[in-house]
């Protein structure tokens, strides 16, 4: 553009005016652009999930409101907070709260630790490394009845193979199902059979992703196998043990088809003594055994408010950890 | 919002949103080829009939031969059925699919402990069967027919089969412990009363073979008891009397009998362990029922043939059956009640329980011979037809409350496994039987 | 929640593929990897192994102690009685439709979602994410009736539609992308392809799925298992009339009289599908899941 000399100064300053302008109103609309398309991202899941996913949660928390019987859903009585202080006063109730955790924590710990070490494992060179990742995956695709009977073999009292293999070392036969402690315990290890292959397959995913330049940093700094695990691996995966975190945490709070699987007929008690019923079970008995819908749904809040206590301290501790150095050892 | 000239990003969000919207909407739109039908069962156009049948386990028609001959009698029609194989989820399915009238099979099958909450609570959502062509009320048992008809006369399901209660024992084991083996005589030795039953388990017991038991279960024991009372949780008015009613006492007494001479294999019957025992040949009797042969046959092999034996039970009762029942939802009425009208005639009763093994509810069906002159090739040819209906002869009514079956599951489950499998003392085994019994129906 | 900017200025340097020479990039497994490897592999295996054991004896056979361990002559028997009784070609013709539709459906959905949670700001995006986890804390056994009622009303009762819709869209699906993506997805990488005016619909193309991708190979197959498998909400919305395989399964049994060694084998013909189809595609799913995925 050629610009008359006289006015150059004048003129070159409106002309870096008006390109500034353009800019910026490019900038303005771009920006626009910006805001409006992370709707349209999640347009499409929040359109079906609103009704599937959305909907059945308030619905149930309004339930838990009312006096409903399975008898006729549709027909609901108000009945204000009455299902959750009958809650408080329910040792049944306490009772599968208890449970819950003990059950949630000796089968989710030790779970997520073997899943972290196999994916490590697994995320090696391998001879038939595809065998080995869809093997993962079989006792989640196995079907439930048939880890039943398996299962029911194994901790069998009178003919089960741990008791003979507990015996072949000089050990007393172990009612399983009646102990309280054996009786989690062995609901424990379906759980860790069931889903540590599935989150180990999770952990790989994420560690396919962490790039090879920080391992060949890491190792250049003469880092062994065991540094470079702790040092870039773990912190490479924290948004993915954060999630099986939560997921594993959710899961053992609405634990369900292993115990009542374990329980064998009428196994939605836990044992005689419900001395492995669960908070999903307990919620399963009340309102497919019982019919009291009303009451299942205030167990079922009442878990999503327990959840809900929990993440927040989760997020204390992520946070305390953050603070630790050694992010990188690079 | 300004609305200003837009820029290719706008538009490629909402390109964006449009398309997977469309998408979207066509996957939640009601746009499916399948022929979706709504009532599962209806006419295909031609004049054909789909007739639908939900039941739970299997109740054998169609191994029977039945719907075959149904439709070889009635051209046009098929019939398709519907199984769940466990009741406790077969039964909500059912009520969900009532509270919200959709969903629901042309005939449903009812377990007879949940006919009570259907006879009060939707037998307005049933047909009366009592009125129906070619039903008769005589053919039927009368408790029977009487547990499925309303206060007001509706009846709401037809009885398909009962079962009354046998002993089946081991004559190798009795032998063995020197008590007799003839059927006649073994059954003498507690006929009229359970307390006898009980005395020869200790008989038994004093010279067990090694590693047996009497019986699998204590709640096996307190099942056959009660089954044979009037009124047991619940009293004629519909008034729960559980806690002192004199049926639960006597039978609680003898579970804890039973226990405590040790008696019991401590099993806990249908579980794989319970199979195991009767491979193994653990205990010399059990309560059984008609439609519990097929299952001795099955779990004790044949290395177990001809070594049980049928005696009478000390006293009539009966234990399980099921009734057919039409929803008043369901588009082919008028068809289904013809077909469970026909399921439930004596004669195909009576095939059934030749082929199934599961023992009519109607009493016309045994006279005929299928049922008169049946035996168990397995039972070394026992004649159960003459064994069962005799014990059918004199089964009392027994009042059936709504929560009956829960009633008793807890009082076996709970109650009974506590002391029996956990060494609890009696007393409290029943004060948590009666703790789990008031949280369930309480209100 | 994006990681450390020196971190993140790494990431953005071009990664080596595959071929590179690498110091030590992907070690290789020594003897001990291979044997912890095998003996989680065997108590992976062993139930299905038995199951199969189980399909091919007699109900009798498995109440006897000690119980079989080796392959009897009844797998075929047995097969064909399941195959028979539960309308078993239709079950998974349905189930297949139902498992790949639900797939498919969730990888999409939960990935581009997933991205805008990880990556994108926008108002209430903490709130949304927040509204989608909690919907994953409501136990499926209850959300069984008002989804029913909704169903009902639908008109949708013994329609596939009524089994996948309701699944399609995953909290847990969405949840774990943007798990995902937040370190896998380099901040920069969507910086820079804004600057130079890349559209949305390119940018998912180009950039967000190949970053996505081995995470979206194990969604898919996570997926794809949970919807076979699923059954406390297909048998209330779906009758043997029109069945996927699990509701075929429940009606198995043989009333008084179950017959473990036809459920068993049921079971194994409702797994065996699964395994197959992983086993025939697991390298492409596998194989899907490969260091240095991100063409930048």
């Amino acid at each position: 553009m050629a610009v008359p000399p006289a006015k150059q100064g004048g003129a070159a300053h409106r002309e870096r005016l008006k390109a500034e302008r353009k800019a910026e109103r490019r900038n303005r609309r771009y920006r626009r652009g910006l805001r409006w398309s992370p709707y349209a991202f999640i347009a499409p899941f929040f359109l079906c999930f609103t009704a599937f996913g959305l909907f059945p949660l308030l619905y149930t928390g309004w339930t838990s409101l009312h006096h409903v019987s399975l008898n006729d859903p549709t027909a609901m009585e108000w009945d204000g907070l009455h299902n959750y202080t009958r809650l408080l006063e329910d040792e049944f109730f306490w009772n599968a709260l208890r449970n819950t955790f003990t059950i949630g924590v000796i089968s989710t710990v030790p779970q997520l630790l073997m899943a972290l070490g196999v994916a490590q494992l697994l995320n090696y060179r391998l001879r038939g490394s595809t065998f080995f990742r869809v093997v993962m995956l079989t006792p989640y695709a196995t079907s439930v009845a048939a880890a039943t009977l398996v299962f029911v073999l194994l901790f069998g009292r009178d003919y089960g193979m741990v008791n003979w293999a507990l015996g072949q070392v000089g050990i007393d036969s172990i009612d399983w199902q009646n102990g309280k402690w054996s009786s989690q315990i062995a609901v424990s290890s379906i759980v860790i059979w069931r889903w540590t292959g599935y989150n180990a397959l999770i952990y790989l995913a994420a560690m396919q992703a962490v790039p090879n330049d920080l391992y060949e940093s890491a190792a250049l700094d003469g880092a062994s196998r065991w540094q470079q695990f702790i040092h870039v691996t773990i912190p490479s995966l924290r948004p993915t043990i954060q999630f099986t975190v939560v997921v594993s945490t959710i899961g053992a709070t609405q634990l369900f088809g292993e115990p009542l699987l374990f329980g064998g007929a009428g196994g939605q008690k836990g044992g005689a003594s419900h001395q492995f019923q669960t908070l999903g079970l307990y919620m399963y008995e009340q309102g497919w055994i019982n019919f009291h819908l009303g009451r299942a749904a205030a167990i079922a809040w009442t878990m999503f408010l327990i959840l809900l206590v929990i993440f927040p301290l989760y997020l204390a501790v992520i946070w305390a950890l953050r603070k630790n150095p050694g992010e990188k050892a690079t | 919002m300004r609305m200003k000239s837009h820029t290719s990003h706008r538009a490629v969000a909402l390109t964006a949103v449009v398309a997977l919207g469309a998408v979207l909407l066509a996957g939640c739109a009601d746009d499916s080829d399948t022929p979706g039908s709504r009532s599962s069962g209806g006419t295909n156009g031609k004049g054909k009939i789909t007739v639908t049948i939900g039941v739970f386990g299997v109740f054998g028609y169609k191994q029977a031969g039945l719907y075959d001959e149904y439709e070889r009698l009635n051209p046009g029609v098929t019939i398709k059925e519907t199984s769940i194989e466990r009741l406790d989820q077969y039964y909500p399915q059912l009520l969900t699919h009532l509270g919200t009238g959709s969903g629901m099979q042309d005939i449903q099958a009812l377990e007879v402990g949940n006919i009570s909450e259907i006879v009060n609570r939707h037998s307005d959502q049933f047909v009366d069967l009592g009125k129906a062509q070619g039903v008769d009320k005589n053919s039927f048992v009368p408790w029977k027919w009487a547990q499925a008809t309303t206060a007001s006369g509706r009846t709401v399901g037809l009885g398909t089969d009962i079962g009354p209660i046998a002993i089946c024992y081991r004559k190798d084991l009795f032998k063995k412990a020197g008590l007799p083996t003839d059927p006649e005589k073994v059954g003498k030795l507690w006929t009229g009363d359970w307390q006898k039953y009980v005395n020869a388990g200790k008989a038994y017991m004093a010279n067990a073979p090694q590693g047996t038991t009497f019986v699998d279960a204590a709640g096996g024991v307190y099942n056959a008891v009660i089954s044979g009372s009037v009124e047991r949780y619940y009293d004629k008015d519909g008034k729960l009397i559980y806690k002192d009613s004199p049926a639960v006492k006597e039978a609680w007494n003898l579970a804890m009998d039973v226990i405590e001479g040790k008696m019991t294999a401590k099993l806990k019957q249908f579980d794989q362990t319970w199979d195991q025992a009767y491979a193994n040949g653990r205990f010399a009797t059990v309560s059984c029922p008609p439609w519990m042969l097929g299952y001795i046959k099955e779990k004790a092999g044949t290395k177990a043939e001809d070594q049980w034996g049928i005696a009478s039970a000390p006293k009539p009762a009966n234990w399980g059956g099921s009734f057919l029942s039409v929803p008043e939802a369901v588009k082919n009425k008028d068809e289904a009640i013809k077909l469970a009208t026909w399921l439930t005639a004596p004669e195909q009763q009576a095939k059934l329980f030749q082929k199934q093994g599961s023992f009519p509810s109607s009493q016309a069906a045994y006279e005929l011979p299928e049922v008169a002159s049946a035996k168990h090739d397995f039972f070394d040819d026992a004649p159960i037809g003459e064994i069962f209906t005799d014990a059918a002869k004199d089964i009392p009514t027994l009042v059936i409350g709504e929560k009956d079956q829960i009633i008793q599951n807890t009082i076996t489950d709970v109650g009974i496994l506590q002391v029996e499998q956990q060494g609890k003392t009696p007393d409290q085994g029943w004060a948590a039987a009666v703790k789990d019994i008031d949280n369930a129906l309480d209100q | 929640m994006t990681g450390k900017a020196t971190a993140a200025q790494q990431r953005v340097t071009p990664r080596r593929v595959g071929n590179a020479q690498r110091l030590d990039g992907q070690l290789s497994g020594g003897r001990i990897t291979y044997a912890v490897l095998i003996l989680f592999t065997t108590g992976s295996l062993f139930p299905l192994v038995w199951t199969a054991i189980a399909a091919s004896r007699t109900n009798t056979r498995l109440a006897e102690t000690p119980p079989p361990f080796w392959f009897g002559g009844r797998i075929f028997a047995n097969l064909e009685t399941a195959w028979s009784d539960g309308n078993m070609g239709l079950a998974l013709l349905n189930t297949t439709t139902v498992a790949a539709t639900i797939s498919v459906g969730t990888v999409l959905f939960s990935t581009i979602a997933g991205f805008a949670f990880a990556k994108l700001r926008f108002r209430l995006k903490n709130v949304l994410l927040m509204l989608t986890i909690a919907t994953m804390m409501v136990p499926p056994q209850l959300a069984v009736v008002p989804l029913f009622m909704l169903v009902a009303q639908l008109e949708w009762t013994n329609q596939l539609q009524a089994v996948i819709l309701p699944t399609l869209v995953s909290a847990f699906g969405v949840f774990f992308m943007r798990q995902y993506l937040t370190e896998a997805l380099p901040t920069e990488l969507i910086e820079a392809a804004r600057v130079d005016g890349v559209s949305s619909l390119r940018m998912l193309w180009h950039v967000v799925f190949p970053a996505a991708r081995p995470a979206m190979a194990v969604l898919a197959m996570l997926t794809f298992v949970q919807a076979w498998n699923d059954f406390f909400w297909p048998i209330i919305a779906l009758t043997q009339d029109n069945p996927t395989v699990q509701v075929a399964l429940t009606g198995l049994g043989r009333g008084y009289i179950p017959d473990q060694s036809v459920i068993m084998a049921g079971a194994l013909l409702g797994t065996l599908p699964l395994l197959l189809a992983f086993t025939l595609f697991g390298k492409q799913i596998v194989g899907g899941i490969m260091r240095g995925a991100v063409k930048g």
